[in-house]
């Protein structure tokens, strides 16, 4: 590496460089813009902008590169870039008070798509998001699809007041939609059951003993394996080309230090914070000072109160004690009982990727995977966790509601028939 | 996905033949306006929801034939076997050998607890012939004894032991000028259960049905078996296979959680109707031509007008002027004239389906002040024929058609427990006061429900 920095570089063949580095990027990507285009986003032109936008839903969307998301209108992908950058902490305002529409802002989103490329494995993710799957596979944990934030939904504006036999429907409907995705789940399951019995011994693999969808797909349909051939090759491409990115990106990053360099410098703000209009900001002012000295006051009255209590509490003898002590060991038993939870949750000693479903016969050595007994076993008590969550958070909003019956006397609270 | 069919009952079992017969003979007819290959993903599809296939070819019904008396049973197993198409399965029936007498305590309490269990394993069997099971229709009648008291037991075991699936109950409204004198009694106490345990109540109103067959089908000498096929024939149009979307030609995998979902999410809007546009003698069909434009218009006028079939509809009605607040937004004797629905799904079948004109059907003055037309309506549509018609369309809704013959019942039924009249029938079995004003209350708060739309 540094011989090859002290070597003298030929100016056209550095010239050359910089388009060849992203257009290896771009192989990478899923939908991948011209070298030119970068080249024109630097300079803020508006030509540029649509394609980086869609380039950034691209990367952005949790859902894979060929679902039907990219057939989003462009101004509803922008909005969802925008959501996407800020639920992932990206600081900068400029790119957040760019219009909706998605006409502008090239330099903005080469700026943001640099910081996903540089703060972690967004390309490693990309890749493996759309990776072809030869086996039958299931994720082991939830944990991918609750921490991405999901598309954007529009948010609908109640103007007015709301008709609560409408928020019934939609839960209804809710229920209902939970109904059908479990019986298709256990439909899938049903068959590929049947598909890895019927396939018993077929497998090359001896380990695996079985075929997989795909590769049963495979044996019905021979045209399809011209599909898969191609799309494994154009997978191979997309490898090929981020390793070549690997040893290419460094003119790259010069060449955003410069794109950089020609943006306007934004003052460091850690998170965005509402937009105050001017005549306000004087106000403000005041207020922060009022709270500043409110916040001194109440802490020097707490003092003495903290003091004058614990000196009260002192004194109430043995009761008072007892009941502190048990407390403190409900409080202790609650600890324990969460550590455990925790422990067992997070017990899993392998990674949280999704595995290929095996079928083994009943008796044969286990082997170096994970045994569904034990995912079963995971997940029955995360759900009895969640459903301990649920019991509670149904008791709060019971409480709730007694609450606000009892503040309109006369009425009574019937609940619907067949809950 | 399938569905299990549990045939409760005389009624019901006699129904639930006669559907099983429509779907078979559907599915088979021979078809001018579909291409080959898309006649059998029709096919295969029909097969995969309502029959299973035994190795001699032949597809068995996938369903549970129960009855306390063992006539009719034995009937509609040999009108199957030996229709030489189709068959029940030769394991798949329960029968005793007396029946319930009318009295729904006898069928709820006695017969209900006795042959649970048999009945739940019946159930069981044919749930695992289910590669995936979407849920269950159950047949059963609404007024009578065994259909309605076991029909309302075994709902509530069906919602214990498979509360994933969906249940939706086919139920059979009795004559107005009844047959049975505690028809009202067992009416209220099936309705009132079902509506606990059911995710949906499909409502067939004998009345109706009765005067199809005499008005359209020129039927002189009415018989059940007419008014069976009548029903059979509605029930087939609506659960024959569908596209699953807007230009798409795949069918719909699963149909009853689609229906519900577009029409029966409020847990207090349950029962829903169907209304069939054309519907005529196979004779007259030869000479009959139809639009999309002309049979969607008699269509929406039955469903505003809460005409049942499309002779004698009221033009007279109109939907109320929209713009105006709809809580209140007239006296209740004007408005009752008008059918307010809270959703409609409607289901075309046929020729040229892709050009059929649905504008009217998505006006908001049809529908509730709660709901939008884009969530109250929908449609389903294939290229397919039903049976013989070249088009037919049908509509599912859920309105308020049912208000005032539900009224009628609640009525009478609370005129004759006001003077205790039958009451000791009831309690005889373990059916006592309490549970019969538990579902004057119920009917009352849907009667409310629906009249305040």
């Amino acid at each position: 590496m540094g011989r090859r920095r002290r070597r003298r570089v030929d100016p056209a063949d550095a010239a050359r460089a910089l388009p060849e580095a992203i257009a290896v990027l771009t192989r990478t990507l899923p939908t991948g813009p011209s070298p030119e285009t970068f080249r024109r986003a630097k300079f803020d032109r508006p030509e540029a902008a649509p394609a980086l936008w869609r380039l950034l839903f691209c990367v952005l969307s949790p859902m894979p590169a060929d679902g039907a998301s990219p057939s989003l209108a462009l101004e509803a992908q922008a909005r969802s870039v925008k959501a996407a950058l800020r639920f992932q902490g990206y600081p900068r305002r400029a790119l957040a008070q760019l219009p909706d529409d998605g006409s502008q802002g090239g330099r903005e989103l080469l700026l943001a798509l640099a910081w996903l490329l540089a703060r972690g494995p967004t390309l490693e993710q990309l890749l493996a998001q759309s990776r072809v799957r030869l086996g039958d596979e299931m994720p082991v944990c939830e944990c991918e699809s609750l921490a991405s934030p999901g598309p954007a939904v529009p948010s609908v504006e109640a103007d007015g007041c709301v008709d609560t036999r409408h928020l019934q429907w939609l839960m209804g409907k809710l229920r209902f939609r939970w109904r059908k995705l479990m019986a298709s789940q256990q439909e899938q399951c049903a068959l590929l059951g049947k598909i890895h019995s019927y396939t018993r011994g077929c497998h090359s693999d001896r380990s695996l003993g079985h075929l997989s969808v795909t590769e049963t797909e495979l044996l019905r349909d021979p045209e399809g394996g011209q599909q898969l051939l191609q799309r494994l090759e154009r997978e191979n491409v997309r490898l090929e080309a981020a390793l070549e990115w690997r040893r290419r990106e460094l003119v790259f990053w010069q060449w955003m230090d410069t794109v950089l360099g020609a943006c306007p410098p934004e003052a460091s703000q850690p998170t965005f914070l509402p937009e105050i209009p001017a005549q306000g900001a004087a106000e403000l002012e005041l207020v922060v000072r009022e709270l500043q000295a409110l916040q001194e006051e109440l802490q020097a009255a707490v003092e003495p109160r903290r003091a004058a209590w614990e000196a009260r509490v002192g004194g109430h003898g043995p009761e008072w004690s007892a009941s502190r002590r048990a407390l403190q060991e409900a409080v202790r038993q609650d600890l324990v009982a969460l550590q455990w939870a925790w422990e067992r949750g997070g017990g899993l000693t392998q990674p949280h990727e999704p595995h290929r479903l095996v079928r083994t016969e009943a008796g044969a050595p286990e082997g170096r995977g994970l045994q569904a007994t034990e995912v079963i076993e995971v997940l029955r008590s995360r759900e009895a966790c969640l459903e301990v969550v649920l019991g509670q958070l149904q008791g709060q909003c019971r409480q709730e509601l007694a609450r606000l019956v009892g503040t309109l006397p006369g009425l009574i609270w019937i609940p619907p028939p067949g809950r | 996905m399938s569905i299990v069919t549990v045939q409760l009952g005389q009624c019901g079992n006699q129904i639930g033949f006669e559907v099983f017969d429509a779907l078979f003979s559907d599915s088979h007819c021979p078809q001018k306006f579909c291409s080959k290959r898309e006649n059998e993903a029709y096919q295969a599809s029909c097969k995969e929801r309502f029959f299973s296939e035994e190795e001699d070819g032949v597809p068995v019904a996938r369903a549970v034939l129960v009855d306390m008396e063992p006539k009719v049973i034995n009937q509609t197993l040999s009108k199957a076997a030996h229709s030489g198409r189709w068959k029940y399965g030769q394991h798949s029936h329960l029968c005793q050998k007396q029946g319930s007498g009318n009295n729904w305590a006898y069928g709820y309490s006695v017969h209900g607890p006795r042959h649970e269990e048999s009945i739940m394993n019946l159930i069981q069997k044919e749930v695992e012939k289910c590669d995936s099971l979407s849920g269950f229709f159950i047949v059963m009648s609404m007024a009578g004894g065994t259909g309605s008291g076991l029909g309302a037991f075994l709902t509530q075991n069906l919602q214990d032991q498979y509360s994933n699936s969906l249940k939706m109950n086919q139920i059979i409204w009795p004559y107005g000028t009844g047959e049975v004198i505690v028809q009202n009694y067992n009416s209220i106490l099936t309705l009132s259960h079902l509506y606990r345990s059911s995710d949906a109540l499909l409502v067939h109103e004998n009345d109706a049905v009765h005067k199809i067959c005499a008005k359209l089908m020129n039927i002189k000498q009415i018989s059940f078996r007419d008014i069976n096929q009548v029903l059979a024939h509605q029930l087939g149009s609506v659960f024959q296979p569908t596209y699953s979307g807007e230009g798409s030609f795949h069918y719909r995998r699963n149909p009853l959680v689609d229906l519900m979902e577009d029409l029966v999410p409020h847990p207090e809007f349950k029962m829903l109707g169907v209304r069939n546009i054309p519907q005529m003698s196979e004779n007259s069909l030869a000479y009959s031509t139809f639009t999309w434009a002309g049979l969607l218009k008699h269509l929406r006028q039955m469903l505003i007008s809460n005409a049942k079939m499309e002779e004698g509809i009221d033009w007279q009605v109109r939907p109320p002027l929209s713009g105006l607040p709809t809580l209140g937004k007239m006296p209740l004797s004007k408005e009752l004239h008008f059918n307010t629905s809270i959703a409609n799904l409607v289901i075309l079948r046929g020729k040229d389906v892709h050009s059929a004109d649905l504008g009217a059907f998505k006006d908001p003055a049809l529908y509730t002040s709660w709901l939008e037309p884009v969530t109250a309506f929908n449609v389903w549509k294939t290229q397919r024929a039903f049976s013989k018609y070249e088009k037919s369309a049908a509509l599912v809704s859920n309105s308020q058609s049912l208000v005032k013959p539900l009224d009628m019942i609640v009525g009478k039924a609370w005129n004759m427990f006001a003077s205790k009249a039958y009451l000791h029938q009831y309690t005889k079995f373990g059916i006592e006061e309490e549970d019969f004003l538990d579902g004057f209350a119920l009917l009352e708060q849907v009667i409310a429900s629906y009249s305040n739309l």
